[in-house]
């Protein structure tokens, strides 16, 4: 029997809350949140535009993997340039994310809605590379997959706005 | 000034206004439909402004583009609005002082002035739309000025909580 898995686990949870602490006590995040706070109110409307222009593409390529914009366009000119734009949108959200969390990683970190929104972000992120890297082959062999899975990556970046809108509140 | 802080006063203490406030969960839930809204409406609409300007799926005719779009972002644009009345009516007062509020509303009516004249003159000009090459000028400012104004709505919308008052 291994009986140090417990107290590892214990010992590896402190070490991340001692890195959080750090890092909320280091330079960068003393500045973010010391600076000005309308230092971060850019950093949150930068983060908006980045999920609108992560989104909006993203939705054009729902709407013509379900058939119901686009018919006539081949599908690998949309999605290419429609992966060029959303990435751009990504980039934007994942580096205004991160330096909104250095402004506070304490506050941030086990807030509920900010927990639960990491764990969406993770599986929509993989959802997300999956759409690129597969659905222009599965279109044409497993057209019903590829919709299904276009619909759940929808869906679980929706959950991410919800939860992302909720960490200021619970 | 006084009056219109009445009128507001008035929305905010509605059954409607304090059963947002005071609810745990309605205030954030409907914050999330905003801006869920706001990314299919707004999302889709930038595509076609960039498609108007000239950088996006150029090899696709606009009216196609333009046309098939259209549902959904009215479709997000009525969660939007639906969102925002409410939300305003649960804070009306604390809104209409914030600086960036009037803004906001100024450009979103010239946005939607912009929208409207694309629709109903711009588009309707004969060869206004052709299906490849270049955009006729006016049409391409028209997707600048659609592009640039709802940035614009945003960035205001975003800042109200940051800056609630003017001095």
């Amino acid at each position: 029997m291994d009986v140090s898995l417990p107290g590892g686990a214990a010992a590896a949870a402190v070490s991340l809350i001692d890195i959080l602490e750090w890092l909320q006590t280091s330079g960068l995040s003393h500045f973010i949140a010391q600076a000005n706070h309308l230092l971060v109110a850019g950093l949150q409307v930068i983060h908006v535009f980045g999920l609108i222009f992560l989104l909006g593409p993203l939705i054009l390529i729902c709407l013509r993997v379900l058939g119901l914009v686009l018919r006539d366009q081949p599908f690998e000119s949309i999605i290419g340039q429609s992966r060029t734009l959303s990435l751009m949108g990504l980039g934007l959200s994942l580096t205004s994310g991160v330096f909104m969390f250095l402004s506070a990683p304490l506050h941030y970190y086990g807030n509920r809605a900010f927990d639960a929104k990491m764990v969406i972000l993770l599986a929509a992120l993989i959802s997300y590379a999956l759409i690129f890297l597969w659905t222009p082959m599965r279109l044409r062999a497993h057209a019903g997959l590829a919709r299904a899975h276009v619909l759940l990556s929808l869906v679980l970046w929706i959950l991410v706005c919800m939860a992302g809108r909720a960490i200021g509140f619970v | 000034m006084s009056r219109l802080l009445a009128i507001a006063e008035t929305i905010e203490q509605s059954d409607l206004g304090t059963a947002i406030a005071e609810g745990r969960y309605a205030f954030p839930i409907i914050e999330g439909i905003h801006l869920i809204g706001l990314s299919v409406a707004v999302g889709l609409i930038f595509l076609v402004d960039l498609r108007l300007i000239g950088i996006f799926l150029p090899s696709v005719p606009v009216r196609e583009l333009h046309r098939q779009l259209q549902p959904y972002v009215f479709a997000g644009f009525a969660l939007i609005v639906v969102a925002g009345i409410l939300l305003f009516a649960s804070e009306a007062s604390t809104v209409i002082v914030s600086p960036p509020w009037p803004f906001k509303a100024f450009f979103f009516t010239l946005a939607t002035v912009n929208a409207l004249y694309f629709e109903f003159v711009l588009a309707r000009r004969p060869d206004a739309l052709p299906d490849r090459g270049p955009l006729p000028s006016g049409i391409r400012g028209a997707g600048l000025a659609s592009l640039s104004l709802w940035v614009l709505v945003i960035v205001c919308g975003r800042l109200i909580p940051y800056i609630p008052r003017w001095t």
